[in-house]
């Protein structure tokens, strides 16, 4: 069965590209330029993935997210952009996107990405582990939830190859583990990210007014 | 404006029905109107003039004469209240030219001259004043006089205030846009000039779209200057990897945790793997990840690509491997190249801080 794909993007060049360069390998129900016109739109067509920008002309990604997630908890977010702001990226994430890739991404590791946020995995894309393993970076925490506000040594050593450029099959393989263990332990980083209350987390949400 | 909406009344009019006009433009009773009438009249017959006045306001005509009337009203009545006959003239003076200056202050522009003829009448209605005055308006006049240069000028200043801030705010944008349109054409209008040329190659195209883009990023994003790669590791890595990416028609993915200021060995070696994985590895993408630790800054440099036997490796290309690995020696690090045929290539790099 094909997945149900909404775009969210301001530029309708690349609301164009992006769906001829998906083809025939998800069904596009829909596309929005800003968040006022994504929020109805996600609401009506429930769609089972919506890629969505960082940045809109209305608002930023996490607003759309927080408007639709209550009431649709089924649709997955995979956020697109071009934005190098870690913070910007960091927040849509912890609003509730299952993952981020680049705009320059191909199209069939686009339309794999999707497939496998759609199955309710995370998907990082190399610079997204860079983002994340800099916010965890090792330091003394004082108090909080340890066991969210710090990663694993095994979940550190995933994110390292993901940001080198490796594959979940790689990793596996290079770690002597499945593909599935990778994806949990990919899936419990992210809910970590959302999670936690490290500082740096915190500090970049309160600067932009997110808490 | 009360006079210019007021019309004579026909209905309920004793005399011409201005009382009764007055009294429905103002929404009272006639009656009191015709009581402040009378005893307006009682005062040296100010009332009965101003009625005239307004009476002959209220036709069409609007004539000069009537102004003439409501001012000679005003003075019957000063001087009912006793105020000597050269004070009601003073006063009456300084109104006069207070009104005619006020006039043109209205539509006042910085170019058109004060009314000089208002302000002069109304200086000789304050010379009068002061000059025929009892010892109250002599005290009072200089205050009056000093309110009513305020109100002439006050609208001017303002005016004048308010153009120049606006003059400034619009020059703030035209430098604005000067220096977005310099930018520009330093840099987006070139790309396009090149791609245009370069339209037959498709690689060379796509690097300099990709460089183009990430320049602009850059300047949008980081606020990081174009082509400051002195700054700190990531950014020369950036700015290395832009190199290549132009030169060799590759794109590179880079990614990074943590930064610190550039060492020059690191950087040029993680350029010369950049550079080799791009010319050698048959790929189109190159994966670069900078990590800075406590304890150490590592670089890794991966491609996707043929990869090959470290045991068979042709003499150039031992020589690049040879360069990589003995440079970060020399600096106190050290250089790891994994690679198999048709398995990708990675070089590690990994330089204590």
């Amino acid at each position: 069965m094909k997945r149900r794909v909404v775009l969210v993007d301001d530029h309708g060049l690349f609301l164009a590209g992006v769906r001829a360069e998906l083809g025939d390998a998800v069904e596009v129900v829909g596309d929005a330029r800003s968040v006022a016109e994504a929020v109805p739109l996600i609401k009506e067509v429930d769609p089972d993935v919506v890629l969505l920008d960082v940045h809109l002309p209305d608002g930023s990604g996490d607003a759309i997210i927080n408007a639709v997630a209550p009431e649709r908890p089924g649709v997955k977010f995979l956020a697109l952009s071009v934005s190098d702001a870690a913070e910007d990226v960091i927040a849509v994430i912890r609003a509730g996107a299952r993952g981020y890739v680049t705009k320059t991404i191909a199209a069939d590791e686009l339309a794999a990405a999707i497939e496998r946020v759609a199955q309710g995995d995370a998907v990082f894309s190399p610079r997204l582990a860079g983002f994340v393993l800099d916010a965890f970076r090792a330091g003394t925490e004082v108090g909080g939830d340890a066991e969210l506000n710090e990663l694993t040594p095994r979940e550190r050593e995933v994110l390292q190859l993901i940001a080198r450029g490796y594959m979940y099959k790689e990793i596996a393989s290079r770690l002597h583990l499945s593909v599935k263990t990778i994806e949990s332990h990919v899936s419990s980083v992210l809910r970590k990210l959302q999670l936690s209350t490290r500082h740096e987390l915190t500090r970049w949400a309160t600067e932009h007014r997110l808490v | 404006m009360p006079i210019r909406s007021f019309t004579r009344s026909t209905d309920g009019r004793a005399l011409a029905g201005v009382c009764a006009g007055i009294a429905q433009t103002l929404g009272v009773d006639v009656t009191l109107v015709r009581v402040v009438f009378a005893l307006l009249a009682l005062a040296g017959g100010a009332g009965i003039v101003l009625y005239l006045a307004l009476w002959a306001w209220s036709a069409s005509a609007r004539p000069w004469w009537a102004i003439l009337l409501l001012v000679f009203a005003g003075a019957l009545l000063l001087g009912a209240i006793g105020i000597s006959d050269r004070a009601v003239l003073g006063i009456m003076l300084v109104a006069a030219g207070l009104a005619v200056a006020w006039r043109q202050g209205r539509n006042l522009r910085i170019e058109a001259p004060l009314s000089y003829g208002g302000l002069a009448l109304a200086g000789l209605g304050a010379i009068v004043l002061l000059e025929g005055g009892g010892a109250a308006t002599r005290v009072l006049a200089p205050g009056a006089v000093a309110g009513a240069l305020l109100l002439v000028c006050g609208p001017w200043l303002w005016r004048l205030a308010v153009e120049r801030d606006e003059e400034r705010a619009a020059r703030i944008r035209t430098e604005e846009r000067a220096d977005v349109a310099t930018r520009v054409h330093d840099s987006v209008l070139q790309t396009l000039t090149l791609i245009q040329r370069h339209a037959a190659e498709p690689r060379r195209v796509a690097s300099l779209a990709r460089r183009q883009e990430r320049e602009l990023r850059g300047w949008l994003y980081a606020d990081q200057p174009i082509g400051d790669d002195s700054s700190s590791l990531v950014a020369a890595l950036s700015a290395a990897a832009a190199d290549v990416e132009e030169l060799h028609g590759v794109r590179i993915e880079l990614a990074s945790a943590g930064d610190a200021p550039p060492d020059t060995a690191l950087v040029l070696a993680a350029r010369e793997a950049m550079t080799n994985a791009a010319k050698f590895a048959g790929v189109e993408e190159i994966d670069v990840y900078a990590e800075v630790g406590r304890d150490e800054a590592a670089v890794f440099v991966r491609d996707r690509g043929v990869g090959f036997d470290p045991a068979a490796v042709p003499d150039d290309r031992r020589g690049i491997s040879h360069s990589i690995e003995d440079r970060l020696r020399r600096a106190g690090g050290t250089a790891i190249v994994t690679t198999r045929p048709g398995g990708g290539t990675e070089v590690e790099l990994r330089l204590p801080r």
